[in-house]
């Protein structure tokens, strides 16, 4: 099953109206996972996976390692009535690999540790390949239409 | 009966993936990247505001680039005498070369 889209898991809205997921700088720890096109994520997603993720690759000083890569957080703003946050773009370096999509999940829900809290699915599109190269996933400007997740 | 709903939303867009094969990202590649991040300007501005943001945004980019530029250059010599030290100066000189 392919990606169908960027999709906020159930899961992580009831979370965020519990107060567990923090994302200043400094704040909870996110990831991003990277996935081949056999993933099957949906809006019932509640936890990471390894399944159908992308395998190990890559150099010092970021490879691609299982679990995928630490997000840096942008503490949340607003402009006008719109709050939004942002991560800062991440880079793997040296590696070969081809994903379809991703899973950022939060290692830190609710001031715990090694938790694997699902929160947005990312459909990248297509097939995305890097052969001895550079993965790099951008984030969408930071403002009230376009941020990563907004709250109107 | 009183209730308050605000929409939840992720990016429509979702984010950018941009790769490179047999090479990473160069510095002119990574200096447009930034001022991507730095600057955005609406297609909708006033055309007078567009351009002014457009132009500014081209002179950034030349500085981010220079000095990215310089980076490259500078770090390339760290790693030529930490090589070159370490006892393989033949290593060393390639690496300088790139």
């Amino acid at each position: 099953m392919a990606f169908t889209g960027n999709f906020m898991c159930t899961s992580f809205k009831k979370e965020l109206l519990e107060g567990g997921h923090n994302f200043t700088n400094g704040g909870d720890v996110f990831k991003i996972a990277l996935y081949d096109s056999n993933a099957s994520f949906t809006h019932a997603t509640t936890d990471y996976t390894a399944s159908n993720e992308v395998a190990a690759t890559g150099s010092a000083p970021t490879p691609y390692v299982a679990g995928g890569g630490t997000l840096t957080n942008v503490s949340p703003t607003t402009s006008g009535t719109t709050a939004f946050l942002d991560f800062n773009d991440i880079t793997f370096t040296g590696v070969t690999l081809t994903a379809a999509g991703a899973l950022i999940y939060n290692t830190t829900e609710g001031a715990g540790t090694g938790t694997t809290n699902s929160v947005i699915v990312l459909d990248f599109g297509g097939d995305k390949t890097a052969t001895s190269g550079d993965f790099q996933i951008v984030f969408p400007v930071a403002d009230a239409n376009d941020a990563i997740i907004r709250i109107a | 009966m009183l209730s308050v709903s605000a929409g939840v939303s992720v990016s429509p867009a979702g984010v950018g993936v941009r790769t490179t094969s047999g090479r990473g990202f160069t510095p002119e590649e990574l200096a447009k990247q930034c001022v991507e991040k730095i600057i955005a300007v609406s297609d909708t501005a006033p055309p007078a505001i567009r351009d002014q943001a457009v132009a500014f945004g081209d002179r950034i980019e030349s500085v981010v680039l220079q000095y990215m530029q310089q980076v490259v250059r500078s770090d390339r010599t760290t790693v030529y005498n930490a090589i070159n030290e370490a006892g393989h100066p033949e290593l060393a000189e390639l690496i300088r070369r790139l």
